[in-house]
């Protein structure tokens, strides 16, 4: 019996992957591609006939968090530049290989895929497909993992917009204490970390403070994960775990499970818990909880996928690596909304004197 | 039926031709019951070196624990150990239970003393981890608490199903549809009516799965699969269609924690069992609701015998399909009641695929807590508090990798289910379909 049980919940677990996976032509884009075929032939937008297809990690295009991000991008390009925006949403990693040879199958001109975990699947498919434009949100091959040179990744220095978000939290916080979690250990995911720890420990160097960071040791790289990105439950206890330990701020890097802590933090009022968005603003995406967002770290993954598409819309598509950092807006922190008022004069003076720092590089984030 | 313990079950099954030689059976039995409380001795002596070796030479310092949240009404003060002190302690604990077991054998009692050493040396681990930091051992607590109730009702779910004879793989797919149908009703009409929705969407499930099962003679576990897909795949389009544009439907009110007066002030317990919201409230009433029904009233006893020996009970006169039918929907609405714990209880909103497979632990935990309510609670807290105490531990940065404690409440599952609480028997006609001759 159990052992039917066992494994019948791994085959439903396999199972949920390929069966059911939403497929959702955009709307918009299509009244988009319409209206463009409408209005004049001549006056066509450049990407009229073009499909951009993004396979989305677990999580889904709504998460308010970077799958949303990047389809953000997706949809811009279809507004602006007349391509047919496609996604197939993956519910599970077995998910990948199957949603990105879907998209091959359909003559997509151009495919994104969000997300490190969807590093070798993309690699294997682009290998596959070498005259096929692929472009990766968080992910960089080495150099001749690419076969044809047909994949443009795109990483963020998000740590440089994280450590402004530390030191402002270790400038805020009452209790002195401040903390973060994760979804999985993984380098875009731990990036977030390691800059609001080293952040919070330049503040304190600055200021002569003792703030301290729960959840997250840089030297050990280890903390406190929730081992998924679905989970909001996960996110209103772990929060609650970390209010428990003493912290007023924390830093959710695991996608809509933030949004538990969220809830969370408006059931128990921003002077017990205040929570630092990451990905969008999510001021603005989480709308039911906007007043707990101290601010978000913000990670431009739709500017950078809207340019990819262009150049393949242009035709000047190249492979390689593109960075988003503080410098070439990439990467930032978001406006304080709400909470503008809590957070002193002199600690903006001080951001923006490190946001400088960061940016001429006097400043080091890596601790 | 009461008497579930690992030495009746033996007889119970063994075949009538066997009688004769019931004595080298005996013998039989009897040996391998003696290796098998040397092999609980040698165990517990290995857990007694780990401490006396690894741990207690590794730590130094005061282990603290908070034994109140800040704003309780009366404050208990930390409880502060002197890590190597204690962890030197425990190993000798661990060392003369595990020595008398090897020696003599606690018979009976030697799945409950090898409980009290997993649990003396889950102590060991705490301190040792804690040595020279602290952390709030009542937030660990309450926190068990609310990892709990999902799988304890969840747990509920599958056991009125089986014990009818139903087996439920579906429980994972009437939470989320409980979740998501809750979430909406509860933010259109308010917590109430969603909860009742909640509860109402469960059992239309269940409903389904009486229907294929009961009159279709269906493969019982390839139906709870599809309802498992097609109910991730439902509320993910759903999700995808309606809740993303209409943002104020994704919205309902979460239910407050209710503070009984003066048991809630208790410390410790209080805050534990007395200051929760109504889900978790219900899920204690549920578990002992269902005991007295399953094992003192007629419908109790219809609903077992049906699950056993369903030709029995039709030649009494019962009716099998209506039993099942009533014992399928009732689980399938305890079910879709504590998916609402996942939207109502806690975040107030619907993500696709967010109950992250707590209905697979609740069937784990029935397994483990031998198809009968109290048991499965007493899982289900076990699961509860290996994942709160994971956290904990990798707050307090402890050198076991992140992954791994994530891996406890799992690996918990395997030991148990591998059989070390005697073997787990499910009720004899679970999942056998009954034709009427």
């Amino acid at each position: 019996m159990a052992g039917a049980v066992l494994t019948v919940a791994a085959l439903a677990l396999a199972g949920c992957s390929s069966s059911d996976s939403t497929d959702t032509a955009a709307t918009a884009s299509e009244s988009a591609a319409e209206s463009a075929t409408d209005e004049a032939v001549t006056d066509a937008l450049p990407g009229a006939g073009l499909k951009a297809c993004e396979v989305t990690d677990v999580g889904g295009v709504d998460d308010k968090g970077f799958n949303q991000k990047a389809y953000k991008g997706v949809t811009d390009a279809a507004d602006q530049l007349g391509v047919e925006a496609i996604v197939l949403e993956s519910q599970a990693e077995t998910d990948y290989a199957p949603n990105l040879q879907s998209f091959v199958d359909q003559g997509c001109s151009v495919i994104v895929t969000v997300g490190f975990l969807l590093g070798d699947a993309t690699k294997e498919a682009a290998n596959a497909n070498p005259d096929i434009p692929f472009t990766i949100v968080d992910y960089a091959y080495a150099d001749g993992e690419i076969t044809n040179n047909n994949v443009l990744g795109q990483v963020f220095n998000t740590d440089e917009a994280a450590f402004l978000a530390g030191y402002l939290a270790a400038g805020t916080t009452k209790t002195g204490k401040v903390g973060t979690f994760g979804g999985v250990n993984i380098p875009p995911v731990t990036i977030f970390m390691d800059g609001f720890y080293y952040g919070v420990q330049k503040y304190n160097a600055d200021n002569g403070t003792n703030v301290e960071v729960l959840g997250w040791d840089p030297a050990a790289q280890s903390g406190l994960f929730t081992e998924n990105f679905e989970s909001l439950d996960d996110g209103r206890t772990f929060a609650q775990n970390l209010v428990d330990e003493g912290a007023d701020i924390v830093m959710p890097v695991a996608g809509p499970v933030g949004l538990g802590s969220a809830a969370l933090a408006s059931e128990l009022g921003t002077d017990k818990l205040m929570i630092i968005g990451v990905d969008s603003d999510q001021f603005e995406s989480d709308t039911a909880n906007s007043g707990v967002y101290l601010t978000s770290v913000l990670k431009q993954m739709d500017v950078t996928t809207f340019n990819a598409i262009q150049a393949v819309v242009d035709g000047t598509f190249e492979g390689g690596v593109t960075v988003g950092t503080l410098e070439n807006g990439g990467v930032s922190i978001a406006p304080f909304h709400d909470m503008d008022a809590a957070v002193s004069a002199d600690l903006k003076t001080q951001l923006d004197t490190i946001k400088a720092g960061v940016i001429d590089g006097s400043i080091s984030v890596k601790g | 039926m009461s008497d579930r313990s690992s030495g009746s079950m033996e007889f119970e099954r063994a075949p009538i031709e066997s009688y004769v030689s019931n004595e080298a059976k005996s013998n039989v039995l009897s040996k391998s019951k003696i290796r098998r409380a040397k092999i609980l001795g040698i165990i517990m002596l290995l857990l007694s070196a780990v401490v006396m070796f690894v741990l207690a030479p590794a730590s130094q310092g005061i282990a603290t624990f908070g034994l109140s949240f800040p704003d309780d009404k009366f404050q208990l003060d930390a409880l502060a150990i002197p890590s190597t002190a204690a962890l030197y302690v425990l190993a000798m604990v661990l060392a003369f239970l595990g020595g008398t077991q090897f020696l003599k054998g606690f018979q009976r009692k030697s799945t409950l003393i090898l409980g009290i050493s997993f649990v003396v040396f889950v102590i060991s681990i705490m301190i040792w981890a804690t040595a020279g930091q602290e952390f709030s051992l009542i937030s660990m607590l309450v926190s068990t608490i609310a990892r709990t109730t999902p799988i304890a009702l969840g747990a509920l779910s599958g056991i009125l199903c089986e014990r009818s004879g139903v087996v439920n793989i579906g429980i994972e797919g009437m939470l989320l549809g409980g979740a998501f149908t809750g979430v909406v009703m509860g933010s259109l009409l308010g917590g109430w009516i969603g909860l009742i929705a909640a509860t109402i969407t469960g059992g239309i499930l269940a409903l389904l799965l009486a229907f294929l099962s009961i009159n279709y003679r269906v493969d019982q576990i390839i139906i709870g699969v599809v309802i498992n897909l097609l109910v991730l795949g439902l509320t993910s389009f759903l999700t995808a269609q309606i809740l993303v544009g209409r943002p104020e439907w994704n919205d309902a009110p979460i239910f407050p924690a209710i503070k009984i007066p003066i048991l809630g002030d208790i410390p410790i317990i209080g805050p534990m069992f007395f200051d929760q919201t109504v889900i978790v409230y219900a899920m204690f009433g549920l578990v002992a609701l269902t005991t007295f029904m399953l094992f003192r009233t007629r419908w109790g006893l219809r609903t077992r015998s049906v699950g056993e020996n369903p030709k029995a009970a039709d030649s009494l006169g019962i009716s099998v399909s209506k039993t099942r039918y009533l014992a399928v929907i009732y689980g399938g609405m305890v079910g879709g009641f504590a998916g609402a714990w996942f939207t109502l209880g806690t975040v107030g909103r619907f993500d696709e695929g967010m109950t992250g497979g707590a209905g697979f632990i609740g069937l784990a935990a029935m397994i483990f807590g031998g198809w009968n309510p109290v048991g499965a609670l007493g899982a289900a807290l076990i699961f509860g508090f290996s994942d709160s105490l994971s956290q904990k531990l990798a707050l307090v940065n402890t050198s076991i990798p992140t992954e791994f404690l994530a891996m406890t409440p799992y690996l918990v599952t395997i030991v148990v289910v591998a059989g070390l609480v005697g073997r787990a028997r499910p009720p004899a006609a679970d999942g056998k379909p009954f034709e009427k001759q």
